[in-house]
């Protein structure tokens, strides 16, 4: 199946001033897909490019280099944004209308018929959690409440691609729970969704793939599980380790930083198993791991449990992106 | 044609929340009402026999013809010079509101080209306006009509060009706003041209006291820009039922709307968002 969104080389170069004009290079010859079935998440620090990348794909802004396809159309083309949903970063709706009347003017921007509109502006109020709202103009909404609803206008079209600009941001964890759960049903009905966001938990729990962005760059991609496996290292949780086995395998075994306990003491003990202590085991392969337990049998320890360490989504980011240039969201 | 249609209903419930408009709305209602119940007029035979104002008899004659064109001028003076100030003062921040980040992407990821979203919300504008100056010189002609028995046909010629000229204000504004998204900038502008146009529509006697260059300037600038105040001549000369012997005023500033309306498109075109 053909990638939905394929971008290659792709430049922007924005520029401002006419006397003394200032260029900002935000995109600097970016190049990737995203197939068909995805849930896709975008991550960067601020000024990634990652907005601009999503501006240029439905023809906000336009590239000065490089190409980028959307469904096989080229960025701008109605024809591919029929088949699009998108809830910008920061969205301003018309807080003079309520939900079902702001839905009605932007279903039928999207194209969506009168009969298609009737029927599915009530169903998607109560899939996002709003139907209790219907009589409320947009400006006393809440910001979670306006996400909600802007949700509800992203999905209108039933689209293939879902293109989401920080979807649970202002959104209470409640919210947020519900939001995924409508991305993991997406996801199971085949949909493409598109996610730029800087929660990083939120995205490692509903992505399938990831994308990182720095300084207009595209710095890795590829599925989460794939990124963010650390090669062949556990964690060992066992009985203290005599101090000459430890000695002896000093190259593949070390204790665990020490923690400081309530007394202030520093400790490798485990917190949640008194007794026992934490090592880090850094074999060659599996042959190897399996070489320190026998040792470790050998030698009098118990062991309570072997973990393989995975870097968390925000671990592997920070190791990627330099932190210098990381802003906090 | 959808996405056009729901562009459209947007600008127009936009303008609908303005208090200005309804303000607008409210004073071209009292006027109408006014009109209709202070103004009692006693025709006989096709000619005035009397005429009371909130109750009060009017002395002296009063040619009917004359009370009809006379009233009829006033809405239509007062229609073109406060309902299009006012009118322009309503509808300028829709344009830079629509250019707002947040709104105008959500509006581009839409399946609508950007002609078409451009002329939607211009065609929004117009309808409104329309809607309104129809109401207020519409109802006026009809009532005086019904009550003076005079149909003066060439008076509704007033509402396109009342119309007309807050459509070529209102591209000075798409032009501006294009370029600097400034609401206060774009209205600036715009109220600028209206007041130079008081000094253009004394074109005659200014040139006869400049010299080549002078005159040069002042005649190029007479030729480009809108002759917002010399188009009331015409308005005017309509609602008195006379003909208009120089639509050339009006023909101008339709010509500089037009520029306006090409050059903002041009960049509401081109430019990112």
């Amino acid at each position: 199946m053909p990638p939905v969104i394929s971008i290659a080389s792709l430049e922007k170069t924005y520029q401002s001033g006419i006397i003394r004009p200032k260029r900002v290079r935000a995109l600097d010859g970016v190049s990737m897909d995203v197939p068909s079935g995805s849930v896709f998440g975008l991550l960067g620090p601020n000024g990634a490019g990652k907005t601009t990348m999503v501006k240029i794909l439905l023809g906000v802004a336009r590239a000065t280099g490089g190409e980028a396809r959307l469904f096989g159309h080229a960025p701008g083309d109605p024809d591919a944004r029929k088949r699009v949903g998108y809830l910008p970063e920061k969205h301003e709706f018309p807080d003079f209308l309520t939900a079902p009347q702001m839905l009605e003017i932007y279903g039928q921007m999207a194209g969506v018929s009168d009969t298609d509109r009737s029927r599915r502006i009530p169903q998607l109020l109560d899939r996002v959690g709003l139907s209790h709202a219907t009589d409320q103009k947009l400006s006393g909404f809440s910001k979670g409440m306006l996400q909600r609803a802007g949700l509800a206008q992203a999905l209108l079209n039933e689209p293939d691609l879902l293109i989401l600009d920080e979807p649970t941001d202002g959104v209470d964890p409640v919210g947020r729970r519900e939001i995924r759960d409508i991305l993991v049903e997406l996801k199971e009905e085949g949909k493409t969704v598109l996610i730029n966001s800087h929660l990083l938990s939120e995205v490692e729990k509903v992505c399938t793939e990831i994308a990182i962005l720095n300084d207009g760059t595209l710095v890795r991609t590829g599925s989460i599980e794939s990124l963010t496996a650390a090669d062949q290292t556990y964690t060992l949780s066992c009985t203290p380790i005599p101090d000459d086995t430890l000695a002896a395998l000093k190259d593949i075994l070390e204790p665990v930083d020490a923690s400081t306990t309530q007394d202030g003491k520093r400790t490798t003990e485990s917190a949640s198993a008194p007794g026992l202590r934490r090592y880090r085991v850094r074999p060659d392969d599996r042959a190897g791991l399996n070489a320190v337990i026998d040792r470790l049998r050998r030698d009098g320890v118990e062991i309570d449990e072997i973990t393989p360490v995975r870097q968390t989504l925000e671990d592997y980011f920070i190791d990627v992106v330099n932190p210098r240039d990381t802003v906090p969201a | 044609m959808l996405p056009f249609l729901g562009m459209l209903q947007l600008t127009v419930r936009e303008l609908r929340a303005k208090k200005v408009i309804w303000g607008l709305f409210l004073i071209s209602s009292l006027v109408l009402l006014i009109v209709t119940f202070a103004l009692n007029l006693d025709v006989v035979d096709g000619t005035l026999a009397s005429a009371r104002i909130f109750g009060a008899e009017a002395t002296g004659g009063i040619d009917l013809e004359n009370l009809v064109f006379a009233v009829q001028s006033i809405v239509a003076g007062a229609a073109y010079w406060l309902g299009i100030l006012l009118a322009l003062f309503a509808s300028g921040p829709i344009f830079t509101t629509l250019l707002t980040k947040g709104h105008i992407d959500l509006l581009l990821s839409k399946p609508i080209s950007r002609t078409r979203l451009l002329t939607g919300h211009v065609g929004g504008v117009w309808l409104t306006m329309l809607g309104l100056c129809v109401y207020l010189l519409g109802g006026i002609w009809l009532i005086m009509s019904l009550k003076a028995e005079v149909w003066n046909a060439r008076f509704l010629l007033s509402i396109p060009i009342v119309l007309s000229m807050f459509g070529v204000m209102y591209g000075v504004i798409v032009a501006i706003g294009s370029f600097t998204r400034s609401t206060a900038l774009s209205l600036i502008v715009t109220y600028g041209l209206i007041v130079a146009s008081l000094g253009l529509a004394a074109v005659t006697q200014i040139t006869e006291q400049l010299g080549f260059v002078s005159k040069a300037v002042f005649l190029t600038l007479y030729h480009t820009l809108p002759n917002f105040t010399e188009v009331t001549t015409i308005v005017s000369k309509l609602s008195q039922g006379e003909p208009v012997s120089d639509w050339y005023p009006f023909l101008s500033s339709i010509l500089f709307g037009a520029a306006c309306y090409l050059i903002g498109g041009i960049k509401f075109y081109r430019r990112d968002f």
